[in-house]
Parts: structure tokens; sequence; C-alpha cells
């Protein structure tokens, strides 16, 4: 590997030729595309990253989107009755003429004499030499060299045909704001990776960036995939090792985690909270009883309406949930008997001997309306999250825990055994805090905040939907607030789903940096892929586990990067 | 990239100063020729031997030897093809008085390919050549035309359209200057094949393809070992005497080719007063051809010595332009059926040696500075 590496990061005239630019009256090059011919056995696959000879002395970089083989054949009929009308076992005495063609999308122009400070963006021109880039041709064609040393994230490493291997970077400035901010990660599930491309994005974040003033938030929603971040994971093998240190990252897992596990049905008696699998050593348990949603007045809770995901066409539901929630949290006489789930449920002032009531202008019936759904939610279907009382020893008010969030510690909130509504409840809960606590601080108290907070989120298109639909609830303008403004206050949503179609257009449009797994070519053609080109796309329907596409703002084209497992136990205790 | 044709400027610059030159209708246009040229050639080349009734070959005596394919990784015997193309550009006619002739400029090339051991092809050595053609003698300046052309370097050469040359007076007889000069240009082509199959560096048992039939005089060839032509497109006029009881009996071509088995040969005939031997093969079924001539190659053999040709070399050879059946040009042109692969490749590095007709169109402007009247 590391003969091959060197191999390819010779000096542009040490490099062999691969092929030659071509121009075509039918496909002529040009500002923004070219084509080669490869010389025989030469292979290229689509994401290597070439350069050509250009016009002063310069070199034009691209990034190959398609390779193609044409022969003189002018239809598949004239193979047919060249290979002896349709004989398969023919051999041709003389192979019909061919060759193999790439086309090339322009990354950058690159002038070593800083004659053309603009670059030359004429088309390569027919006949130039083409080779592979080594990883400095790399950096310069995707802008990296650009980016100062400090702002350099390690995102992962370009493998090419030629087993040439470059770092890639993103820049902390769009990752972390305030240039740009957010990442999200979309793929099919199992085989995009993405919870772990997260994690190693993460990781490197706080490697590189300083853990001391980076808080991070994550939401573990499968299996006990997150409860285990703490511990190093065994078998690293040393190929997974040089990845690590290739990148200039420690393969380490993280340090200072926190674990808060929602209470169960059963915690009451097991003293076990609603996981899978057995809890971490170290972990807290929190609950939501009915004061815990609703807040007081001084410390607002999340509010009923991240619970009450039905259509709401004429508000009439948040009419009503307003007027609970200020009579509660305000102690209103005919509220102050409302203390816990059932009273609210069974009790005056919404029902009376079972039967709904109206609340100041809301009719009985929607009252009705708002306690079934209510009941569902916080009694029928729900995992046990929801308590009647709370006791504080025993289990804390998530919001609070939220505050209390430090530079250099990990967050893990696991949502994974709980329902939709509760894990919206959750996580509505949690941005809402993270974003009260930046948006509404003082100076002063910014200075006592973590500089900046990640938050980690999977099945985000839960939470933001791209359609309005019947699962809305005020989650969403929490999420969009975060998308929005998050670069400016430090706040950043790492997130990821398996279909950006789903997730509303303003949070995919806010997120600078985007990943893409391996998606089916239904999923592709939404407008959500745009920033990926048509060529690329059709790659992306066979990418590998652990492979994934790049887009980051600085890069002016996306990117197939590979990265190294992570270095926890991603799945429960070894 | 330069104008290619700059050496031609001097004498189109004194045709246009002593003549009045009417220039072609949207500048140069190809003349082409019709019929297939390669036919006409044959049928001059074989006039003499139009009852073919010699068997020049030993032991055989059958009509029809039926044949396997001998595959290169077998034996790889056809290892040089060679083709030549030429493209004629009518410019103008210039007038004198009274006189007048058609100018032509034609492009005229030649390219041998080699095929390697893994049957993939380079091109072993190409000629391209710049021809100015006007019937030298209807004008007072042919001959300082000429001495300039002669004088632009080795890629530039003077031809007279009137000159005879044994052939062109054949291929277009009675025809004026200006129908003559795409038959002139395939003769100079001609003569440059033969030039450049005469100088290729062959290793022993390294076979030689001519596409068309072999020249008339052989004897520059004298020295050249192992070369045959194959034609495609040949004359339909001679009759043929076959073997067998009752002093054999004599037919047609057609007859001949449609009785000629798939993956066979027919005996071979003496012609020439046997210093060439021809016979022809069937590369391809009858059942996927519209035509008994379609799919059959005319093999002309060499034979200096005059005496009859071992059967055995002759099926060897006809066995290894069996095999060239694949792949094949269909699509691309006309005569697919019956077109080696690798003349074709050779054809194609010819072409691809020429000009565009734009490039061609746009190199070669009248002078507009010429004293000489320059009638639009």
């Amino acid at each position: 590997m590391a003969d091959k590496q060197t191999k390819g990061n010779r000096k542009q005239e040490d490099r062999q030729i691969i092929g030659k630019a071509s121009a075509t009256e039918r496909e002529p090059n040009s500002s923004e595309k070219f084509s080669f011919w490869l010389a025989p056995d030469q292979i290229v696959n689509p994401f290597d990253i070439v350069e050509a000879e250009q016009m002063g002395k310069t070199r034009t970089f691209g990034l190959v989107t398609n390779v193609k083989q044409i022969t003189d054949a002018p239809s598949h009929l004239s193979n047919y009755i060249s290979s002896d009308f349709g004989s398969t076992e023919a051999t041709p005495q003389t192979p019909r003429q061919g060759a193999n063609v790439a086309e090339v999308n322009v990354l950058a122009n690159y002038d070593p004499s800083g004659e053309y400070p603009m670059g030359i963006y004429m088309p390569v021109q027919s006949e130039a030499p083409v080779r592979f880039s080594n990883e400095e041709g790399i950096h310069v064609a995707l802008g990296i060299d650009k980016m100062p040393e400090k702002n350099r994230i390690p995102a992962g490493l370009i493998r090419m045909s030629n087993g040439t291997r470059a770092r890639v970077y993103l820049d902390s400035r769009y990752v972390l704001g305030p240039e740009g901010a957010h990442v999200n990660i979309a793929g099919i599930s199992g085989l995009a990776t993405k919870t772990s491309y997260a994690m190693f994005l993460i990781q490197s974040i706080l490697q590189t960036v300083g853990a001391n003033d980076i808080a991070v938030i994550l939401l573990n929603v499968k299996q006990n995939d997150l409860l285990v971040i703490d511990k190093p994971r065994k078998g690293m093998t040393p190929v997974e090792h040089d990845i690590w240190d290739e990148l200039g990252l420690k393969p380490q897992p993280f340090e200072n985690v926190r674990y808060l596990l929602p209470w169960g049905k059963d915690t009451q008696t097991t003293g076990l909270p609603n996981c899978f699998g057995e809890p971490p050593d170290q972990f807290q348990t929190y609950a939501y009883a009915l004061e815990d949603v609703v807040g007081t007045r001084v410390a607002p809770g999340p509010g009923l309406g991240l619970l009450i995901r039905v259509p709401d066409p004429w508000d009439t539901l948040g009419a009503l949930i307003g007027e609970i929630q200020h009579g509660i949290s305000n102690q209103e006489p005919k509220w102050k008997n409302v203390t816990t789930w059932d009273n609210l449920l069974n009790g005056p002032p919404l029902m009376d001997k079972g039967i709904p009531q109206a609340v100041g202008e809301v009719r009985a019936s929607s009252v009705g309306r708002f306690v079934r759904v209510l009941r569902r939610v916080v009694r029928n279907r729900q995992s046990g999250v929801f308590v009647q009382q709370r006791a504080a020893r025993r289990a804390v008010n998530l919001g609070e825990e939220i505050r209390k969030i430090q530079g250099g510690q990990t967050t893990v909130v696991d949502i994974a055994k709980l329902t939709d509504e509760e894990r919206a409840l959750v996580f509505g809960h949690i941005i809402q805090e993270v974003y009260g606590m930046y948006a509404e601080a003082t100076i002063d108290e910014r200075a006592d905040l973590p500089k900046k907070v990640i938050i980690f989120v999977d099945e985000l298109n839960k939470y933001a939907p791209s359609k309005r639909g019947e699962s809305e609830s005020s989650i969403l303008e929490y999420v969009l607030d975060i998308a929005a403004r998050g670069r400016s206050l430090g706040v950043v949503l790492v997130s990821a789903e398996q279909f950006m179609s789903e997730v509303h257009g303003q949070v995919v449009g806010n997120c600078a940096t985007k990943v893409i797994g391996r998606s089916d070519s239904s999923e592709l053609a939404d407008a959500a892929y745009r920033f990926i080109s048509q060529d690329l796309k059709a790659h992306l329907t066979r990418l590998d586990k652990g492979e994934l596409l790049l887009s980051h703002p600085i890069y002016r084209q996306p990117v197939k990067i590979e990265f190294p497992r992570p270095a926890y136990q991603s799945i429960g205790h070894e | 990239m330069g104008n290619p044709f700059e050496g031609l400027r001097a004498a189109l610059e004194v045709i246009a100063q002593e003549a009045k030159v009417l220039p072609a209708t949207g500048q140069a246009v190809e003349d082409l020729m019709r019929p297939d040229h390669e036919e006409v050639i044959d049928r001059l080349r074989s006039v003499e031997d139009k009852v073919m009734d010699v068997l020049l070959e030993t032991p055989n005596r059958r009509p029809y030897v039926e044949l396997r394919a001998l595959h290169r990784t077998e034996k790889h015997l056809l290892r040089f093809f060679l083709d030549g193309s030429a493209r004629t550009f009518f410019l103008g006619d210039a007038v004198e008085g009274h006189r007048r002739t058609p100018i032509h400029v034609a492009q005229v090339g030649a390219a041998a390919v080699f095929r390697k051991d893994d049957g993939q092809v380079k091109v072993a050595k190409s000629v391209h050549k710049i021809v100015l053609m006007l019937d030298k003698k209807a004008v007072s300046f042919g001959d300082k035309v000429e001495d300039l052309v002669e004088r632009a370097g080795p890629t530039f050469a003077f031809h007279d359209t009137m000159e005879e040359d044994g052939e062109t007076e054949k291929s277009a007889p009675g025809k004026e200057p200006r129908s003559r000069a795409a038959h002139k240009a395939h003769h100079i082509m001609a003569g440059e094949e033969e030039k450049l199959g005469r100088e290729l560096r062959r290793d022993k048992d390294h076979w030689l393809v001519l596409d068309g039939s072999l020249g008339k005089d052989l004897h520059p060839w004298r020295d050249v070992p192992q070369f045959l032509g194959i034609t495609k497109s040949f004359s339909r006029e001679p009759t043929f005497k076959l073997p067998g009881p009752r002093g054999g009996r004599v037919i047609n071509l057609y007859e001949l080719l449609a009785d000629l088995p798939f993956s066979a040969r027919t005996c071979a005939f003496s012609v020439r007063s046997g210093k060439v031997v021809v016979w022809y093969v069937r590369l391809r079924e009858q059942r996927h051809l519209d035509y008994p001539l379609m799919g059959v190659v005319k093999v002309e053999f060499p034979n200096p010595t005059g005496e009859a040709v071992p059967s055995d070399l002759i099926d060897m050879l006809s066995s290894a332009i069996v095999a060239e059946r694949q792949v094949t040009p269909h699509g691309k042109d006309v005569r697919w059926h019956a077109h080696l692969y690798p003349i074709y490749l050779a054809e194609q590095a010819v072409k691809m040696g020429f000009v565009s007709s734009e490039v061609l169109k746009a190199g070669l402007k009248w002078p507009t500075q010429a004293t000489g009247a320059v009638i639009p």
C-alpha cells in the first residue's frame, strides 16, 4: 500500500501518461468537461481525479464521471454479424478496433508559476497528456490547498484506481459555522454506514478542532449502538490503525460520556432503564411527568404540542394546548389540581365524569379529540417514559440535564425503545433547550457555554418531513430554526436519514455538507439530489458499504471517500 | 495547425495569373467514381484471361476444396495488410483563350498495418501525398505549374490528367479530363501502394495481403516474398473450365460461385500466362447474403516460375483467409461481406491521415491577389 501511494504521489513529469484528451465534432471539450482516451490496459474508474496538461504550462484537474468504450461498429447488428452471425464461440481474427474513453468534469486549473492567477479555463486541448493526480493535485483540485491548516477536519480518504490515496478535509468554518454548518447523511439503511460516518466525523472534529470547546449530544435510535461509545473496540486490525494514522487521528473511543436512558414500565421495580441490552456502567434515567412537558412560567417545558401529531388545520388543538399550558404553568385556579397525566386526561377541566367539557372557546368535541390523542400517546401506547410523578432522585428532567452540557463532554440520549411521539418529544426538547440556551443567552452567559454544540440525530425525516402531513408537530419549527440559525449560534446538526427526499427542503438546503451512501435510483431522481451530476448518480446505486459521496462547499464536485470504522464498541458489550 | 496545402499556393497563383479561372461552385467538391473502381481495374487486368481453363495447382483436381478456418492462435500467417485511398476534389476550370483544363487536387495515400500476436493491429508504414492534376498540354503554363509543385516538397506531386499510364485511359476511355481525374488519382494511389508494399520490412513467414488485384507488371516485385492480392469486387466476365469426367465443363462466374460452399475455395487457375494463380474463397454462408457473388473474395497469388503451386499452400492461405471473416466492417462499408477487417483498418489509417473537406476548402482558395481574372 505504501509503495502504491508513493508511486501515485510522484511528481507530475514522473507519473505515467494514461491517455490523451480527445475533442471531436460531436463531443467537443469545454470549460466544464473534457474527454480522454485511455492507453490500452489502463484502468480508471468514476470518481478518480486526473489532471491534463493545459495551455500556459498549467494543469487542469477533473473528476472522472464515466468511462465508456467506443468501437467502429455502427450498430449492435454489426457486432452480431461480425461474430459470424451470432456465433458465441467465434474468436475474432482481428479484434474490433475500440477505445476506452473517460468523461471528466473539470474541477480546477492550477498554475504553478502564478502567471495566471485566475487559472485557465480554456477547454483542455485535444491530444493533451492526461495523468492520475497525486495527493497534492487532488487537494488543489478540490480547493483543499487553500484551506488553512487550522481549519482542516479530516473527513476520509480518496482511493483511486492506481492506488493513490489522498486525505480529504472539511473546512471547519463550513461545518461548525460561521460560514456554513450542519452535515446531512443519506443512504440505504445498513449499507450506507450513516451512523458510523457521523460518529467518525464527530470524533475527527473533537480531535482536530478541540474537544474542550465542543459539547456533543447523540441520540441513540437503534439498538444499543451508541451506548458503549466510551469503550475501545477490541480487535482493530493494523490496516484500520493505518487509516486512522493516515488521517492524523487517534483511534480512540469517546471520552467523558454521559448516558441518559429513558424510564420504562418496569424501571420502578427492576431499576433498569428502558434500553436495548445491558445499560452502560454509569447512566441516568429520564422521565416525563406532566410538569416536565408543560413546565413552569419561568422554565417552560417542551410543550404538549410535540405530542400531538395529528392534522389541526384550524389550530383548534393548538389553541387548547395553549390554554392548558398557560393554565397549568401559571397555576390558575381552574388548573391547579391538574398535576398528573391522569388528572389532565380524566378530571376537570377537560373531562367531567368521562364527558369532554368545553374549555374557553374550544368546544367539547375538540377537547374530546385532544384527550383521545393524548391518552393514546401518554397512556395507552407509551413506552413508560411518561410517569405520574417523577422522583427527582431516580429520574432526571431531560431539559435540565441538557442545560448542564459542557465542552469536552458527550451526552448520549437513548430513544431507541421510545414510540415516535416520544422520540419527537425528546428530540424537540433537546433542540429547544439548546436553541434556547444559545439564542437567548446574554454575552456573559455565552462565555460559560461550550463554543459549539453538535447534535446527532438519525431518522431526521421523522422530525422534519418534506411533506406537511399527519405526522407534523411543532418540532419542525424547532428544526428549521436550528437549521437556519445554527451556524451563527454554534449549534450544529449532524443528521441522517435513508431518503433525503423525505426531509424538509430548508433543512437539507441549510446543510453545507452532504454525504450520500448507496441509494436507489428512484430516490436519486428526486430534486434533492440535483447537486450530483447524472453520471455520478448512476454510480451511487452501487457504492460499497463504507463508501460515501461527500459534497462540501469548498469542493467543486462531490468526491467518493472511504473512512475508518469507529474505534468504540459499536454494538453492545464485547 | 498550418495550412496543409500551402505548397500548392505558388502553382495555383500561376494558374490564376495565366488563365481565367472558373472556380468550382462552393469551392472544391469531391469527385466520386462509379462504378466500383476495384472491379473496373480487375476487369482491365484480367482482360486477356476471359477463359480460365488451366489449373495451376498440384495435386488437387477437384473444383471445390473445403477448408477449416486457420486461426492466428494456431498459425499466424497473414500479418501485414495494405490498402490505399484517394479523394479527388475539383478546384475549377482554367481557361486560356479557347483552351481549358479542369484543375483537380487529390489526397492520395497508402498504409500497411501489422497484426500482432494478440490480433491487435498497428500502422507499420503509411504515406500521404497531395497531388495537383490538370491537362498539361491544354494550357501554356502546364510545365511551369508542374515545376512549382515538384519543388514544393515530397508531400506534393503533379500529374497530367491526360497522360497515358496504361490503365486510366482504359478505365475511363474517351472521357474528358474532368472525368479522368478520379481514375488518375486511383492509379497514382496504386503506385504508392505498390511502392510501400515492396519497401515493407517483414520477417520470414509474415505474409502481406494487398487490397485488390495484383498489378500487371510484377517485375518490380520479383524480390518480394510471400504476398498475395485479395479482391472483394472482381470482374464477372471470365468463364472457367472445371475438371471432371469427359473433359470437364465450362461455366461462368455466377455458376462457379453459386456452387462454392461456405468455408471452401475453388481450384486455382492460371492467369497471365501462369505468372499469377487465381482462386476464389467463400468467407460467409450464402444463406446470410443476397447474392451468390457476395461473401466471396478473389485471391491472386504471384507465381513467377509459372509452375504448378502446391495445393497445400493454397489450402493453408485460403484457410487463413476464411478466418478473417471475423470481425467485419458491416455498416461501415457496403462491401463488408467480402472485406477483410485489417484491410479496412489500413484503409481507415489512410483516410484518417487525410485532411477534412472543410480544411481542404478553406486551404485551397484561389489566390485573390493574382492578377489573372477570377470569375466569381
